[in-house]
């Protein structure tokens, strides 16, 4: 309940403040987004499976998107960075949808 | 220390208590060695090859891993206050998630609309210049027009007609008299568009001129003696004017000998090769009466005649 709420906060101020999102940070906010999502969708696994974790959830979230930007930054510096931020997409990416199954087979048990 | 220990113990065991083994534990049942002195010994994860981890461990295993030590009784923060703490941690977390996917779609949203908005701007650039042009055409031709009926309200003599006689050969007036029509459309090729290229217009253009075209214009642009055929993209520009299929060329000179010297040209020759191989349409008409606009007369920006010009011979 209050879970969903805070989501459709989030949703609504981001929707509606239309924040500028700088230039620099133009790069990582796919990564932010795929993020966000791997946690949300994972969290939502843990929960049906009754081992959800808030601290768990928050840590790994910001965690994962920190790593994620800074490999992707390292990467640009490389010249190797929309590689990597093709491996970052593909790897969350792939838990995402095993996440989305394991939801679906728990749900649906088919 | 483990690995060896692992190692030793596999070589036990039968590839089936192994794989048995592996399958407990993608499921989450921790097959718990113990140590020397009987206590269970921390679990360890077999790390999986990458690959197969990668489909298999979707699951961040830290969820795991505090319920574990939740199931093990031991708390990692004081129970007062946990709830409420534990609360704040998933509200806050949410709604920087919330925010994260709020801000891509409105900034995705900003950029569709922004290239959206250029796009129309564009278009709509491009519709007023072309508009322009044709008025700015039109002002011309009438403006010309006005400066004949003047010169010859004014008393048409020698000079005059020199005069016309030097437009109508600098194609700076429209024309009429009969001539051919040739109609080619490289959009019905069967393979692949883009068949008809700026060069080969070019040399129809030439076979025509050789042929003994007096005026020739395409698509309704006339050519004059500096004008270009070019391509940019599958669009064929005369004059830096876009000119669509079907193209239709429209040449004045004699009909019946036109069309004869026509036909032996290479122009003629190639077209009637894309005709056959590429299914192309190429047609040609003879015509008693054809139109052709006016052309553009050469702006001069550098260039001026000498300042005492010599006499000419011509006359």
């Amino acid at each position: 309940m209050y879970a969903a709420a805070a989501l459709i906060i989030g949703v609504a101020v981001g929707l509606f403040l239309h924040p500028t999102v700088p230039d620099w940070l133009g790069p990582y906010l796919p990564i932010a987004v795929i993020a966000a999502l791997d946690a949300v969708f994972g969290g939502i696994r843990a929960s049906l499976a009754k081992i959800f974790d808030a601290k768990v959830f928050v840590i790994s979230f910001i965690a994962n998107v920190l790593v994620a930007g800074f490999i992707v930054f390292l990467g640009d510096q490389l010249g190797v960075g929309s590689q990597l931020s093709t491996a970052v997409v593909v790897v969350l990416g792939i838990r995402i949808f095993g996440n989305a199954a394991a939801i679906r087979r728990h749900i649906f048990k088919a | 220390m483990r690995v060896v220990e692992d190692d030793e113990r596999a070589g036990e065991v039968t590839d089936v208590d192994r794989d048995r083994n592996l399958h407990r534990e993608q499921h989450g049942e921790q097959v718990r060695p113990t140590d020397e002195s009987g206590r269970p010994a921390v679990p360890i994860r077999h790390p999986l090859p990458l690959l197969e981890s990668l489909f298999s461990d979707h699951l961040d295993p830290g969820y795991q891993a505090a319920a574990d030590r939740r199931a093990a009784g031991r708390p990692t923060s004081p129970s007062t206050g946990r709830r409420s703490r534990t609360l704040a941690y998933l509200l806050a977390g949410l709604v920087v998630v919330g925010l994260v996917l709020g801000i891509a779609a409105a900034s995705t949203e900003n950029q569709a609309a922004g290239t959206d908005q250029a796009r129309a701007g564009l278009l709509q650039d491009i519709d007023n210049a072309q508009l322009k042009q044709s008025q700015l055409a039109a002002v011309q031709t009438s403006l010309a027009g006005q400066i004949r009926s003047a010169q010859a309200s004014l008393g048409a003599g020698g000079p005059l007609q020199t005069i016309r006689q030097l437009e109508v050969q600098g194609g700076i007036t429209a024309l009429t008299g009969p001539g051919l029509t040739v109609i080619i459309d490289g959009s019905t090729a069967n393979s692949g568009a883009g068949v008809i290229l700026d060069r080969d217009v070019q040399l129809l253009v030439n076979g025509l001129w050789a042929a003994g075209a007096e005026a020739v214009a395409i698509g309704g642009v006339r050519l004059g003696t500096t004008s270009a055929i070019r391509q940019a993209g599958g669009a064929i520009l005369v004059d830096n004017r876009p000119v669509f299929w079907p193209i239709s060329i429209q040449a004045i000179g004699d009909p019946s000998s036109l069309h004869v010297r026509f036909v032996d040209t290479v122009g003629f020759g190639r077209f009637q090769t894309f005709v056959s191989l590429y299914g192309i349409r190429f047609d040609l008409a003879a015509q008693t009466q054809l139109t052709l606009p006016a052309g553009g007369a050469p702006a001069l920006q550098y260039a001026s005649a000498q300042p005492s010009p010599a006499p000419s011979s011509s006359h």
